[in-house]
């Protein structure tokens, strides 16, 4: 099998890469282009590891072959932030305790991102819903609901929630 | 005591981890994500058989294929054999004269690529003689096929025994006695890294190794004895972990499979694991059938128990006769017995290996409290009365002759009962909704010989910044922000001014690792007492600038300042560069060896101090259970532990939440393996069913202080109790709902309907 070359739009630059047709999105961002943010955890499309944005939606980057990827736009965890500074959800990630092993972190903060840019004030029940594509086995996932809804929406009856009037305090 | 206070800046606050930063960029490295120049790519050839003896192996065909750069087998290793004891060493690195379970390591190979790797794996000939397995260690004690390892009879891996006297007498004395016996399948770790190796070895013959691990001093020792090199040669890396729960604890064959290729290639060589590996070949759970036999007084007071544990441990030792003591000490930490005997079997089958986990002896732990349950209703008392009435208290001596210093177990069922609204609700919820509670100890420790201390240096540098170095890992709890918040109190920095260098062996000391739920209680130790000694030396220089005694002084915010005058101050980095101009640097060193019984010994005399202190935890659960699918809906779960101090109250939480999902959640409602013929049906994520975001209850997190007088702040371990308790409180629960007091763990829908039908039938 003969590599081609293809070209893909990574966090808004033009990235020309030489794959394999079978190659995944996943493989090709990890192994060629050292975005290792990206992870693989089950391999089969089960646990949100390795999950991207294409176009804005999030999609599992282990299932997603590179080539499917021409032509389309990808962000990956590594393009969550605008250089140093990080946005309003990861930093609510860290505020809250959101991340322990930090394995799944990116598959989540992805799936989350999604969420928040339709709907900026998610309840409970709609975070839930929206990270039930991602495992994480050290949090039990409160903490992690919690980062996501008080990302855009902070909750003054938080601890963990850097609202406007605590840093007043 | 002397020690508490609660005036301190950055200790018990809560605090954002330090690792989370580069974790939410997508920055932290993992194993799998380092790539060496000219890295070659490792793969493991695996045995299909559960027992079968090795003919003969060819790899003549697959060191041929373009691309392989080495092929290793059994004959290319020192024959040197893993085993956590002397006398446990069971396990070659690579099998040369048979296999014994499904999976078990057979050759190695390097190659360029993966799809080379796996190419050369197809081109290795191994000629087997099929031999008949046993999977059920019942059997397997009384088959009369060829045992699994020819020097252990009956294939019993290790028999604990333990025997307090007067058993049988207070039997005879009891007013009421009950024996039953409680089953649960094996249950796998889940990391949500699959494992990876990273080796090489470098100009100077020094094998530099990355991967995760419970303790990188656990492994460099094993590596240095199976390559014959001196300890010092062994560097094993620090790198970011994702997750271990137990199971990362010891040496794996495939590190050192994957450090002989390196050495074998000159070249760097990575195994990832797929995730059938991680369940398979790492390590699981083990299943267990346990028998409580228990005699209490009118009152319910526990005045004999006999409980006899049959573990399968698959098919080599690795934690073995640890493994087989821990449900016992779990259960005579938390439960005061007049007299106890117990009676724990390992018993090797042709199964994958079993190891340490979290939930270690679901079904032991939960059918001490289902039982404990059933006593109470025959007597007519609550649940959580029975418990009171038999929980430790501190000052107390466990069967083993442990002394229990530190103890707010009383106050954890306290508390938690009264959060969860208990009494408004036992006995009172509508049919198919109840509530139940379970109670758990876990230790703080292990005695582990010369590894048991933890060391640690810190050394100043001139801009008023100070790097730690300790042994201690960190898996994902948040062990590194642990050490920085210690060191940053007691110097009298900001967190962003300590800069850690751990789990490295090459810069760090001995240390036990997270293994043994030490990290906090040994190796934090270890940072804080250098801290102090570093301090003291800041105050010396300090207190001759200030011209008053080192003893007024005090440090915080990067500033050592009069107590009594806090106008009167230096800055730390001043004080630094003082002393630096006076011919000394600042630095200093700390070392915590906790006094346990060095001659307690897990199987020859179980008796003496184990560790220096236990924690002590309660969950209590609310569930409803559709009676028409079994199906259990949790409603809301109270979790309360006595840690000792919380050093960092956000971290704690995480790891109560983490703990009670994979204890209660998972353990008890979702998660066993189901087997044919030796072969996992369900190694992946995808048939293995994990809690998910959505299936989570509301969660009531509780932190008890018990101030233990040895710990640090006295802190003592964290979320194992909960992990346990929840998987008590789970089952305790379920069983209350249905009105059936459950035997089999998990409580899957297919046993509850079973139960629920069975009832039906007999109350008709």
């Amino acid at each position: 099998m003969e590599k081609i070359q293809i070209t893909l739009n990574i966090n808004d630059k033009l990235c020309e890469v030489m794959v394999y047709h079978n190659d995944t999105l996943l493989e090709v961002l990890r192994d060629e282009l050292d975005l290792t943010g990206s992870k693989e955890s089950c391999g089969e499309g089960v646990c949100g590891s390795c999950t991207i944005h294409m176009d804005g939606k999030p999609v599992r980057s282990c299932l997603t072959l590179a080539m499917e990827a021409v032509g389309t736009k990808i962000r990956t965890v590594e393009g969550l932030a605008n250089g140093d500074e990080l946005s309003d959800l990861q930093q609510s990630f860290i505020d809250h305790g959101a991340v322990q092993c930090g394995f799944c972190t990116s598959g989540m903060l992805m799936s989350a991102d999604a969420l928040l840019k339709n709907n900026p004030k998610p309840d409970e029940k709609t975070v839930r819903k929206a990270l039930g594509g991602n495992i994480c086995r050290c949090t039990g996932y409160a903490k992690i609901v919690e980062a996501v809804a008080h990302a855009c929406n902070p909750q003054d009856d938080c601890p963990d929630c850097k609202t406007d009037s605590k840093v007043r305090e | 005591m002397s020690d508490h206070t609660t005036d301190y800046t950055i200790v018990g606050k809560r605090m954002p981890r330090v690792d989370s930063r580069a974790k939410v960029m997508g920055k932290a490295k993992f194993t799998a994500d380092l790539i060496l120049p000219g890295m070659l790519v490792g793969k493991i050839k695996r045995s299909p058989y559960a027992h079968a003896r090795i003919l003969s192996i060819d790899t003549s065909k697959a060191e041929a294929l373009a691309g392989v750069k080495s092929v290793v087998t059994g004959k290319d290793t020192e024959g040197v054999k893993w085993g956590v004891f002397a006398y446990t060493r069971d396990q070659q690195f690579i099998q040369i004269e048979k296999v014994r379970y499904i999976g078990d390591e057979v050759a190695g190979v390097a190659a360029v690529d993966e799809d080379t790797a796996l190419k050369a794996l197809d081109l290795i000939d191994v000629e087997y003689e099929e031999l008949p397995p046993v999977f059920d260690p019942m059997e397997a004690m009384v088959s009369e096929t060829e045992l699994i390892h020819e020097d252990f009879p009956n294939n019993v891996n290790v028999h604990v025994n333990i025997d307090t006297g007067n058993v049988d007498e207070n039997f005879e004395k009891a007013h009421y006695i009950r024996e039953d016996t409680y089953v649960a399948p094996e249950e796998s770790y889940f990391q949500a890294e699959p494992y990876a190796i990273v080796a090489r070895f470098d100009h100077e013959d020094c094998l530099e190794i990355w991967c995760p691990n419970g303790g990188p001093h656990m492994k460099s020792k094993p590596l240095s004895n199976a390559f014959k090199i001196p300890l010092h040669k062994v560097k094993v890396r620090k790198i970011s972990i994702g997750g271990a729960f137990g199971g990362r604890s010891e040496i794996c064959p495939v590190d050192y499979i994957c450090a002989l290729l390196a050495k074998k290639t000159k070249k760097p060589v990575r195994i990832e694991f797929t995730r059938e590996e991680n369940t398979i070949a790492t390590r699981q759970g083990h299943a267990m059938i346990t028998t409580h036999k228990t005699g209490v007084d009118k009152d319910g007071r526990v005045l004999a128990r006999e409980t006899t544990c049959y573990m399968d441990g698959g098919a080599y030792s690795s934690t073995g006769p640890i493994a087989t003591s821990v449900p016992f000490l779990s259960m005579e930490q938390v439960y005061r017995m007049e007299s106890v005997r117990y009676n724990g079997y390992r018993i090797y089958t042709n199964k994958p290996i079993r190891g340490m986990i979290r939930t270690h002896g679901r079904g032991f732990a939960c059918g001490l409290d289902i039982q404990l349950d059933m006593i109470a209703e025959h007597l007519g008392i609550d649940p959580v009365e029975i418990r009171l009435r038999n929980c430790r208290k501190p000052g107390e001596y466990t069967s083993t002759k442990s002394f229990v210093d530190s103890c707010a177990m009383d106050e954890t069922i306290h508390k938690a009962v009264e959060k969860s609204g208990w009494k408004e609700k036992w006995g009172k919820l509508p049919p198919f909704h109840g509530i139940g509670i379970g109670t758990n100890s876990v230790q703080t420790g292990f005695p582990m010989g010369i590894r048991g201390g933890s060391q640690s240096f810190i050394k100043f540098n001139e801009d008023g910044e100070a790097t730690v170095m300790s042994g201690v890992v960190d898996n994902g709890q948040g062990n590194d922000n642990m050490l920085v918040q210690i060191a940053a109190e007691e110097l009298g920095l900001l967190p962003e001014d300590i800069h850690l260098v751990s789990a490295d062996t090459e810069t760090t000391s001995s240390d036990p690792g997270s293994y043994s739920q030490v990290s906090t209680f040994v190796g934090g130790h270890a940072v804080k007492l250098a801290a102090q000694n570093c301090r003291e030396k800041l105050f010396e220089v300090a207190a001759k600038v200030l011209k008053v005694k080192p003893e007024t002084l005090a440090a915080k915010n990067r500033l050592i300042f009069v107590k009594d005058d806090p106008e009167k101050s230096i800055p730390i980095r001043k004080v630094v560069r003082i002393s630096l101009l006076n011919f000394n640097s600042v630095n200093a060193e700390g070392g915590y060896w906790p006094k346990v019984d060095m001659k307690r010994e897990w199987v020859k005399n179980p008796y003496g101090q184990m560790c220096e202190a236990f924690s002590f935890g309660t969950t209590i659960v609310e569930v409803k259970v559709d009676p028409d699918t079994g199906q259990v809906e949790v409603l809301e779960v109270t979790a309360a532990q006595d840690v000792g101090y919380g050093i960092n109250p956000l971290v704690l939480e995480g790891q109560f939440e983490g703990a009670l999902t994979m204890g209660g959640q998972g353990g008890m409602l979702t998660e066993y393996h189901d087997w044919k013929d030796g072969r996992c049906l369900n190694p992946t994520m995808l048939d293995y069913k994990l809690p998910l975001a959505c299936d989570m209850p509301k969660i009531n997190n509780i932190i008890v202080e018990s101030i233990d007088p040895k710990g640090p702040y006295g802190a003592k371990e964290a979320g194992m109790s909960i992990a346990m308790s929840a998987a008590q409180g789970y089952s305790a629960a379920v069983s209350n709902a249905i009105g059936v007091y459950m035997d089999s763990f998990p409580l899957t829908p297919d046993k509850i309907l079973a139960a629920i039908k069975n009832k039906r039938d007999q109350d008709k």
